[in-house]
C-alpha cells in the first residue's frame, strides 16, 4: 500500500474541484494517503507487527543482521532474504572480483604514508567543528602531516567521517568512499558514526557508518575532544605501519581490532 | 497578557473564532477552522490596528484525532505573541490554504509540514518533500509512525529506508496503548 | 555512467558532410543532437512533482545545471544547491535540504523533559546554548517555574560568550569561502578560548547540556572565572584585530559589497530574523522586541544597517560582538548571589497546555513551540530555526549574480545545517 509521491499532482483547479466534489475522505483523486489509512490508525495488538515496505537497495550491501543479535532472533525477514554471507561484508563485494594488489614497494611506501595521511573534508555535523579545531592553531594536526584537508576524494587518503550520517546522505558518502583511490582508510569520528549515538532511535539516520563502509579507527565522544581525534589519527598511523602491504583486507560491519 | 489585544481581536474576528480567546503568560491564542484561514490571516496582516506582519512560525500538529496548523505571529502593536491554531483538519486528508500569498517564507515551512505530516497546503507552488528523500512514502511525525525501540530494528540498517517501522510492544488490555492523543483543553 | 559503444573499423567509411564525419570518426566529439537522455541520468531522476520544480528543471537556451553537491568544501555542512547557470551567471537555484535530517522532533516526543534539553543541542551546534534556552523558556512557561536571578545572569553571560564565539566563526567561514585561509585560524583561536572557558563551566566543549528547567546546572567556578578574566582583558583588542583583518582588505570588501542585497520588504516577507534582517533596515531583535530573562535590565544597542548586502551582514555581526562584550561586563558587575536552580520534582509532569518560547540566537530568532499533555514526555516539540528562514531567501538572492558570488551570499547568511535539517 505504498503512496507514490511521483504521481503527477493535480493542478490547483483540479484539486479545488476534487475537494469540493468529494464527500468522503481518502478519495483516490486527491488524497495523498493510502486507502487503508483508516485501518492503520487502530492500535496494534501485541502480536501484530506492521510489515515493512522494502525498497530494493541499489547503493550498498546490507550488513549481517546476526551481528546485532543481542540474544534475540531478529524479526527482520527482508535482510535475510538478501542472503548475506561473509562475502557480503567485504568492501570489494560491490565490485565483484575486483582486486587491489599491493606491491612490495608498498611495504616501504606505507611507512612514508603513515606520516602524511591526507584527510578528506567530510564534515557533516557537529563533529566537523572538532575536526576543524583539531586542524587549526591550538591543536594542530599539521604536526603529523595532516594539514591539507582535501576537497576532492581523488586526492585524499583518509576519510574522516565527522557527524551524523543520514539515509539521504549515505548514498553520496558511499560514493565518496568509492571514489577514493587505494590505499584508503576510514575513521569514524564521534558517537553518531561509531554506533548511531544519540540518534539510535531515529528513523532517518544510519546507525554507525560501519554498516556501509569499512572503518579502521573508531573515535567515540559527543563530540570527542580534538586531542581525542589526534590520538585516533596517531593510532591510524600506527595501523598503517603495522599493516603495511596488507591494506585491501577489510570488512564492512563492526570490527574490533586486536590491539586497541 | 495584553487585554487590549483580546478586545481588538474579538472586534475584528469574532465570527471566525471557533473557541474563546485564551491568554497565558505572554501569548494570545485563537482558534479558527481551515476555511477561514485566508480571511483571518489577511485581516491580521493588513488591518491597521492589528498589523501582524512578522510570521514567526508555521507548525503542523497531530493531536491524535485531528491535525492542526499553528501559526505564530508578531506585531509591533502588541507585546504578546499571537498563536493562530487552525483546528479540525482530518487525519486522512488534511488540507489547509497556504499562507504564501502573504509571506513567501511560509513556502518552506509548509513543505516541512507536508513532509512530516502529510498536510496539503492549497496554493503552495512547491509542495514537495524537503527533508526526506523525494520518494519516501511515510509521514514521520504522525502519531501512528512509531520509533523503533530496538536498535537492531532501526531503519539505518543498510536498507535504504524502512517505511512504517515497528510499533512498540504493547499490552493488549492497556488502555493507554495506541496513538497518543492530545489533551482536550 | 554507461560506457559508449566502441567504434569498430569495419564500418564502411563513406564520405559524409564535415560535421557528421568528425563526430563519427572521433568518438570524443559528441554533437548536441547526439546527446540523449539515456546517456546521462536526467536531472532530476524522477518526474517533477510541482510547478516550481518543473519551472526550475526546464533548461532554457544555453543553460546548464551545476550541482554544488552535499559534499563541498564551502557549503556550510551538507547543503546541496542545484544551480541553473547561463555561463557564469546564476539564473536560478534549488536548494535541496535534508541531508542532515536526524528526526530530532520525533525523538524529543519520546524523551523526558530533561532529556529533550540534551537532544536539542546538536541543532545549531556552534551555539547550542541558545537552543537549550528556547526549549527551557517554553518548558518553564508550561510548568510555571520561577528562575532565580543568579541563574538568569549566568544564562545571559554564557549565551553572550557563545554569541561572540559564533560570530567570530562566521567571520572565519565567510573569509574561507571567499578564499582567505588566514582569518579562519584566528577565529578558531578565539573560539577555542571561549569554548574551553565554557568547558570549565559546563563540562563539555560543544554540546553543553547546561541549562535546566528552572536554572542552570552548576554555579560559576574558579577556573571559569580565571579564564574569563584573562580573556576579557584582551577581548576588545582581539576583536579589533580580528575584524581589522578583513575590514581593510580590499578584495574582501569588493567581493562582499553590493552582493546579495536583501531589501526591507523581502526580509519581512521571508520571515528572516537576526543579523540578516537588521542589515536590511528592520531593527527586529527578540531581546528588545519581546524581552526575556534579564535583558530589560541590561543596557545594549541593537546595531542596524540599511544596505542589506553581504558586507552589511558581516559588519552587523562584528558590531554585535562589541555589544556582547558590553553585556558580559554588565553581567559580571551585577551578578547577584543566590541559588542557580529552582526546586523542582524529579519527574516533571507539567499541566496540559501549549507554550512558545523565543530567544535571539546568533543567527536570528529561535523559537520552540511545546505542547504538553500532562505526561512526562512532551506531546509535540516544534523547533523553529532561524537558519531555515535565512536559507529560504537564497533562491531569490542568487539569480543575477555570478557563480563566484554564490558562496559569498550563502556564507553571509550564516546557515548551520544542523538547525535547518533538524
Amino acid at each position: 500500500m505504498a503512496v507514490d509521491d511521483r504521481r503527477p499532482r493535480p493542478t490547483r483547479a483540479a484539486r479545488a474541484a476534487a475537494s469540493a466534489a468529494e464527500s468522503t475522505p481518502g478519495s483516490a483523486a486527491g488524497a495523498p494517503q493510502p486507502a487503508a489509512a483508516e485501518s492503520q490508525l487502530a492500535p496494534l495488538g501485541p502480536g501484530e507487527l506492521t510489515a515493512p515496505i522494502v525498497v530494493p537497495n541499489t547503493l550498498w550491501r546490507a550488513t549481517n543482521p546476526l551481528a546485532y543479535d543481542g540474544g534475540r532472533p531478529a524479526e527482520i525477514t527482508h535482510l535475510r532474504e538478501f542472503g548475506l554471507t561473509d562475502a557480503g561484508r567485504r568492501d570489494d563485494a560491490r565490485w565483484g572480483a575486483f582486486q587491489v594488489v599491493p606491491t612490495t614497494a608498498d611495504n616501504i611506501l606505507d611507512l612514508i604514508r603513515s606520516n602524511s595521511l591526507w584527510p578528506l573534508l567530510s564534515g557533516l555535523a557537529c563533529c566537523a567543528f572538532e575536526m576543524m579545531s583539531g586542524a587549526t592553531s591550538k591543536n594542530d594536526m599539521d604536526r603529523w602531516g595532516m594539514f591539507p584537508f582535501r576537497a576532492s576524494p581523488r586526492q585524499a587518503d583518509v576519510l574522516i567521517v565527522a557527524g551524523t550520517l543520514t539515509t539521504k546522505m549515505a548514498g553520496p558518502l558511499v560514493r565518496l568512499w568509492e571514489q577514493m583511490p587505494e590505499p584508503k582508510w576510514c575513521v569514524a569520528l564521534g558517537d553518531c558514526t561509531v554506533s548511531g549515538g544519540r540518534y539510535k532511535r531515529s528513523y532517518s539516520t544510519v546507525q554507525g557508518i560501519d554498516r556501509v563502509m569499512p572503518v579502521d579507527v573508531y573515535i567515540p565522544g559527543c563530540p570527542p575532544r580534538p586531542e581525542g581525534l589526534i590520538y585516533g589519527m596517531l593510532q591510524l598511523g600506527q595501523i598503517v605501519k603495522d599493516k603495511r602491504g596488507r591494506w585491501p583486507e577489510r570488512e564492512i560491519g563492526p570490527t574490533v581490532p586486536e590491539k586497541i | 497578557m495584553d487585554r487590549s489585544l483580546k478586545r481588538r481581536l474579538e472586534a475584528s474576528l469574532s465570527s471566525q473564532l471557533i473557541a474563546p480567546i485564551r491568554q497565558r503568560h505572554d501569548q494570545t491564542e485563537i482558534r479558527i477552522g481551515p476555511g477561514d484561514v485566508t480571511d483571518v490571516l489577511s485581516t491580521l496582516h493588513d488591518s491597521v490596528d492589528l498589523r501582524f506582519e512578522i510570521l514567526a512560525d508555521l507548525a503542523g500538529v497531530d493531536t491524535g484525532e485531528h491535525m492542526q496548523v499553528v501559526y505564530h505571529l508578531w506585531s509591533e502593536t502588541s507585546p504578546d505573541w499571537l498563536r493562530v491554531i487552525v483546528d479540525g483538519l482530518s487525519r486522512d486528508d488534511p488540507r489547509c490554504p497556504s499562507a504564501t500569498f502573504l509571506w513567501t517564507g511560509a513556502e518552506w515551512l509548509e513543505r516541512e509540514a507536508y513532509d512530516m505530516f502529510g498536510i496539503i497546503f492549497e496554493g503552495n507552488r512547491d509542495l514537495r518533500r524537503i527533508f526526506m528523500p523525494p520518494d519516501y512514502t511515510s509521514f514521520p511525525l504522525r502519531k501512528d509512525f512509531y520509533l523503533p525501540d530496538d536498535a537492531a530494528r532501526s531503519p539505518g540498517e543498510g536498507v535504504r529506508h524502512v517505511e512504517r517501522p515497528y510499533a512498540p510492544a504493547v499490552v493488549a488490555d492497556d488502555p493507554s496503548a495506541g496513538i497518543r492523543r492530545a489533551p482536550a483543553s | 555512467m554507461p560506457t559508449r559503444p566502441a567504434r569498430t573499423s569495419s564500418r564502411p567509411k563513406t564520405p559524409r558532410p564535415p560535421e557528421q564525419s568528425r563526430s563519427q570518426d572521433d568518438p570524443r566529439i559528441m554533437l548536441d543532437r547526439e546527446v540523449t537522455s539515456d546517456l546521462y541520468e536526467p536531472v532530476p531522476p524522477y518526474p517533477t512533482q510541482t510547478e516550481r520544480e518543473a519551472e526550475f528543471y526546464t533548461r532554457g537556451d544555453g543553460e546548464m545545471f551545476l550541482n554544488v553537491g552535499p559534499h563541498h568544501p564551502a557549503t556550510h555542512g551538507v547543503l546541496r544547491l542545484v544551480l541553473k547557470l547561463s555561463g557564469e551567471q546564476v539564473v536560478d537555484v534549488d536548494p535541496v535540504l535534508g541531508y542532515l535530517h536526524r528526526g530530532v522532533e520525533k525523538i524529543c516526543e519520546n524523551s523526558d523533559y530533561y532529556h529533550v534539553i540534551d537532544h536539542v543541542d546538536p541543532l545549531e551546534y556552534v551555539s547550542s546554548l541558545f537552543q537549550e534556552w528556547a526549549a527551557v523558556l517554553a518548558f518553564e512557561q508550561l510548568m510555571d517555574v520561577e528562575v532565580p536571578p543568579r541563574a538568569e545572569y549566568i544564562r545571559v553571560l554564557s549565551g553572550e560568550l557563545l554569541r561572540i564565539a559564533s560570530h567570530t566563526l562566521f567571520m572565519g567561514f565567510l573569509a574561507l569561502d571567499l578564499g582567505g585561509l588566514t582569518p579562519i585560524l584566528y577565529s578558531f583561536i578565539e573560539r577555542d578560548e571561549i569554548v574551553e572557558m565554557l568547558a570549565a563551566l559546563t563540562g563539555a566543549r560543544m554540546l553543553f547540556n547546561y541549562f535546566r528547567i528552572g536554572g542552570v546546572n552548576g554555579d560559576l567556578n574558579h577556573e571559569f572565572m580565571s579564564r574569563l578574566g584573562d580573556w576579557m582583558s584582551r577581548a576588545a583588542k582581539q576583536t579589533e584585530a580580528n575584524t581589522g583583518l578583513l575590514n581593510q582588505n580590499e578584495i574582501f570588501v569588493r567581493r562582499a559589497r553590493g552582493v546579495g542585497v536583501m531589501n526591507r520588504e523581502m526580509a519581512l516577507r521571508f520571515g528572516v530574523t537576526g543579523g540578516n534582517v537588521r542589515a536590511s533596515g528592520i531593527p527586529f531583535d527578540v531581546r528588545r522586541a519581546h524581552p526575556y530573562s534579564v535583558y530589560p535590565q541590561l543596557d545594549f544597542n541593537v546595531p542596524t544597517r540599511t544596505e542589506g548586502d553581504a558586507l552589511a551582514r558581516y559588519l552587523i555581526r562584528m558590531d554585535e560582538v562589541r555589544e556582547s562584550i558590553r553585556i558580559i561586563d554588565q553581567c559580571l558587575d551585577n551578578m547577584p548571589d543566590g541559588p542557580v536552580m529552582a526546586k523542582l520534582p524529579r519527574l516533571l509532569r507539567p499541566h496540559p497546555g501549549r507554550a512558545w518560547g523565543a530567544v535571539e540566537g546568533p543567527r536570528g530568532m529561535l523559537g520552540v513551540y511545546a505542547i504538553s499533555d500532562g505526561s512526562d514526555q512532551p506531546f509535540r516539540f516544534r523547533i523553529h530555526d532561524p537558519s531555515f528562514m535565512n536559507l529560504e531567501v537564497v533562491p531569490h538572492l542568487l539569480p543575477g549574480n555570478l557563480l563566484a558570488d554564490t558562496m559569498a551570499i550563502v556564507s553571509s547568511l550564516d546557515p548551520i545545517m544542523g538547525g535547518i535539517d533538524k
